[in-house]
């Protein structure tokens, strides 16, 4: 008991009623019972860890591995089966044949678990297929149960009538403590992995091994990112990139491992930024640019700093981003048009891009249009289609030199549908192409920095 | 407690508690009340099996009434009486796994153990396979054919609304033309599956119904409480019968069942027999009785008076009340029945009436979405906020991230204490809500990305999504949210801003 207490740690509630559930040798099993949780909150380590402890037979579904019928047919007898290999299994009818086969073949009352991991996949096929494995222990006489490990609840599932209704199991998210105690079990592990990217001096290394450190700063960690994800793998990861940069200047012997002020300090931006990559997996441990300790360590390889880093930099923020298109300047003009087309509406054209569009009369309707509602903007509703027509219009418009419509010109539109900024077609058809300007205003704000047009001035919505 | 050392007492309950649990799960034989329309199934199936002759029957009645309970113990009774094996074939088919007219017949044959017969043989239609299955059955012995029961759960399944429902026409009209003897039983919990018939299978069948309503006992024709209906069963459930504990039984035999025996065992105590599992199935569960044997005679009547007073405690009839408000699903209730029994142990010997009610509480309003929009993370807790208020003001247009996005933003530059989001953060929580289908894309946008061309498809920014989850969900949530930020009550609180 102990060890599966120490195995799965904070779920003691969870892992009691499963035992119970299960109970022990021969008795029976319930007939369907459906765990239900948010993703990474140990529904299918409880549940592998009971049934290793338990030693039961059992066979473990991965629902997204079998995502036809006949696959999972298979899996489950080729699960059941020690020695035989090939099963062929194609209808329900066959798979309850096989079972009743088997169940023949038995002698005691041998306890069999079904686990169905990932189960809303079941969703994808027909409906029959889960209410049968949800009773399947009434078709064949076996001493069967079949467990279903969801992260949707069983509302979701929507059956039809006729569906018995398995006994249900909630595994709740963990809270702050239980995050901390857990990613504080592997602590051993933070500081293996951070000594063994790094070279440390002995006595550092010392320090690097107290748990009070960790503590301290799982505790700073916690506080930024507890507020935005409550994914134990998410967290764990992050953990573990930005523990190696928390104890960086500890390495430097620049900051004392006991003075928690200045780590804090020290630390508190670094999370902050790295908050922006939450669940992005964007590996930054070679380029620390926004970190002040940056400026310090120069010993960085240059040759490192390969494709790979620079791309990764990029996609750090829009704005570096948006620059390392390196577009032309004439294809900056375009996707800047491209843009307006598509968040202005056609028939406030010439009022936006005309220097004589007269007066405009002021009637009560667009009075009432002033009063804009949130919701109702353009930049809120998501781009409109525009022609080759409109596009060019625009960009003439804006364009404060004059040139002429060169093969050239129309071949950066390709250019740009290519790069997919804008979507469209990529052969240009004059007379019936509609486009698209598929990228955001933070992007195109960028882009349109770079050659010193204000966008915001031209956009109905902001006016 | 009688003077029984902790080994005993542990052996005891780990005896009791596989007893129960075999109980609560297996017997699928007893049956109770319902008198009459079990009395008329077993005319239907014993005029089939003795007399020869033929009919057709539905079995209507809502889920977990006990509609496959009664034919089995009709089927056991029948085989009591007759030779079930000799004189008669008993193929059931469940709309589930049968529901393909070319897997049902497949199972047919296996059931009737002719696949011999049938070997490599093609039939041209459905029909012609079914009368060559008869004709053997006919051929070979020298009586003129075996009786056959057909059993169709869940019938309703095979009434395909697209295919012909060719099984169906098949087997009701072989019990018009008389060509064998056969009696057809379907089982359904639609009280509408007539007109899923189609006109010649309706014509053939005999529209004989059998309506099975918990909760109702015909016999005196009053009308049975469900409480009191949920109270027997909880005590027919848990009670154990004395007869196991006693040591002056006969030995029971090893091995091989025999009936007359096994009557001999009911007769000792008459009011005690419908405590025990049918021997029946305890073979079928490969579960040796002797096992049984070591159960102490003061410890089962102790057991049992123990189930009899929590019966009385006041506490577990109003929680028993409250289930029966919510379902009388009998299947629903031994599962209640079967998670408390497992909870018994050498260190908790005897049923906790708090703990019964409290699952019962679990499975009648388990309020899991609740749960799970607790288990949201604050900001994503925001974001479904947001959106729920964005919807009430727009009266139940479907939002999409920009529009939410910028709710959010701005509440949190309105509350300076919030500490910022980057955006790509925010679209991840989004994201996640979806997966766990807090929100759902709506229809509209559905048929959008249905053609397929590049610029009619929507950035998932832009994508419209609707609240899944109803608003007194997340109002429970926010209540019982534990250390949820002030300013995220009040502004949930604040709808219009």
């Amino acid at each position: 008991m102990e060890e599966i207490y120490a195995k799965v740690p904070c779920r003691e509630n969870q892992l009691n009623s499963l035992l119970d559930l299960l109970g022990e040798g021969d008795e029976p099993l319930p007939v369907s019972v459906f765990i239900s949780g948010n993703m990474a909150t140990g529904k299918s380590l409880c549940v592998n860890t009971i049934l290793e402890h338990l030693r039961f037979k059992h066979v473990n579904i991965d629902c997204i591995e079998c995502y036809t019928p006949k696959i999972m047919y298979e899996a489950i007898l080729s699960g059941l089966h020690d020695d035989q290999v090939d099963m062929k299994c194609d209808s329900l009818w066959e798979l309850m044949n096989n079972l009743n086969a088997y169940s023949t073949q038995q002698y005691s009352y041998e306890p069999i678990v079904l686990v169905f991991d990932r189960a809303e996949r079941f969703r994808a096929m027909d409906q029959n297929i889960m209410c049968t494995f949800i009773r399947l222990r009434e078709f064949c006489n076996l001493n069967i149960c079949t467990l279903f490990v969801t992260h949707l609840i069983y509302d979701s599932f929507h059956f039809k009538m006729g569906v018995r209704e398995p006994i249900k199991i909630y595994f709740p998210n963990y809270n702050k403590e239980e995050l901390f105690k857990i990613i504080f079990i592997h602590q051993k592990a933070f500081v293996r992995h951070l000594t063994n990217n790094h070279e440390v001096d002995c006595g550092i290394k010392e320090d690097l091994e107290r748990p009070e450190l960790f503590a301290n700063f799982l505790n700073a960690f916690l506080s930024v990112f507890y507020r935005p994800c409550r994914d134990l793998i998410e967290l764990q990861h992050m953990a573990r990139v930005n523990f190696v940069k928390y104890c960086e200047p500890i390495i430097k012997n620049e900051i004392k491992y006991n003075d928690l002020s200045k780590l804090w300090r020290h630390i508190a931006p670094i999370l902050k930024t790295s908050l922006e990559l939450l669940y992005l997996r964007i590996n930054t441990s070679k380029s620390t640019a926004q970190s002040p300790a940056k400026e310090n360590h120069e010993w960085i390889e240059p040759q490192s700093y390969n494709f790979e880093n620079t791309l990764k930099e990029e996609l750090l923020s829009t704005k570096t981003f948006a620059q390392s298109f390196e577009l032309p300047y004439y294809a900056k003009f375009l996707l800047i048009a491209a843009y307006l087309a598509s968040y202005n509406p056609p028939k406030e054209d010439k009022r936006l891009f005309m220097k004589n569009h007269g007066k405009q009369r002021k009637r009560l309707q667009q009075v009432k249009a002033k009063a804009k509602i949130s919701e109702k903007l353009n930049t809120q509703l998501g781009p409109k289609i525009f022609t080759l027509d409109r596009l060019l219009a625009i960009f003439y418009a804006i364009l404060e030199e004059k040139i002429g419509l060169t093969s050239n010109l129309l071949a950066q539109i390709a250019t740009l549908v290519e790069l997919k900024l804008i979507a469209g077609s990529k052969e240009i058809d004059l007379d019936a192409s509609k486009y698209k300007c598929i990228v955001g205003y933070d992007f195109i704000s960028a882009v349109a920095q770079t050659v010193g047009f204000n966008v915001r001035k031209y956009l109905y919505d902001f006016m | 407690m009688h003077e029984i050392n902790a080994s005993q007492l542990s052996t005891q309950i780990k005896l009791i508690r596989k007893y129960l649990k075999l109980k609560i799960i297996e017997d699928n034989i007893t049956f109770r009340d319902h008198a009459s329309e079990r009395k008329h199934v077993y005319e239907l199936i014993t005029k089939a099996v003795l007399h020869g002759e033929s009919h057709s029957a539905l079995i209507i009645g809502p889920r977990g009434c006990g509609k496959t309970a009664l034919i089995n113990s009709v089927l056991h009774q029948v085989s009591k009486e007759a030779d079930l094996v000799n004189d008669a074939i008993v193929v059931k088919l469940n709309g589930l796994i049968h529901h393909d007219d070319k897997v049902a017949l497949k199972s047919i044959t296996a059931q009737m153990q002719l696949e011999n017969a049938v070997g490599d043989r093609v039939f041209g239609t459905f029909a012609e396979n079914l009368s060559f299955l008869l004709s053997c059955l006919m051929s070979g012995t020298d009586r003129r054919c075996k009786s056959m029961v057909f059993i169709l759960e869940q019938f309703d399944m095979f009434c395909h609304s697209t295919r012909t429902q060719t099984l169906l026409y098949n087997l009701f009209d072989i019990t018009h033309s008389k060509q064998a003897p056969m009696c057809v039983l379907g089982v359904t919990n639609r009280i509408d599956v007539m007109e899923l018939l189609e006109k010649r299978v309706k014509s053939r069948f005999s529209h004989r119904h059998i309506f099975i309503f918990p909760n109702e006992n015909t016999e005196n024709s009053e009308v049975k409480s469900p409480l009191s209906n949920c109270k027997e069963m909880l005590v027919q459930c848990l009670s154990m019968p004395l007869a196991l504990g006693r040591r002056d039984l006969p030995k029971k035999r090893k091995g091989r069942k025999s009936i007359v025996s096994n009557e001999e065992v009911m007769d000792i105590d008459s009011t005690d027999s419908q405590y025990s599992i049918p021997e029946q199935i305890l073979t079928k569960c490969r579960t040796d009785v002797k096992q049984f044997q070591h159960l102490e005679w003061a410890f089962l009547e102790d057991w049992n008076s123990h189930v009899q007073s929590l019966v009385q405690d006041q506490k577990l009839v109003d929680s028993l009340e409250k289930l029966c408000y919510y379902t009388v699903n009998e299947q629903i209730i031994k599962d209640i029945l079967f998670q408390t029994v497992s909870k018994l142990s050498p260190s908790k010997p005897y049923i906790d009436a708090i703990e019964l009610s409290n699952t019962i509480d679990e499975t009648v309003s388990s309020e899991q979405r609740v749960k799970l929009l607790q288990s949201l993370s604050i900001l994503e807790l925001s974001l479904v906020i947001a959106m729920m208020h964005g919807i009430e003001i727009f009266d139940g247009q479907p939002m999409n991230f920009e529009m939410v996005l910028h709710r959010y933003t701005k509440f949190a530059n309105a509350n300076s204490s919030n500490q910022s989001v980057p955006r790509p953060v925010v679209l991840k929580a989004f994201e996640h809500l979806q997966q766990l289908e807090i929100i759902m894309p709506s229809k509209s946008t559905d048929s959008h990305t249905l053609g397929d061309t590049s610029t009619s498809r929507v950035q998932k920014e832009y994508k419209l999504y609707t609240l899944a989850a109803p608003v007194h969900d997340i109002k429970e949530a926010i209540k019982s949210y534990k250390a949820l930020p002030t300013e995220i009550t009040h502004w949930f609180n604040n709808t219009i801003d």
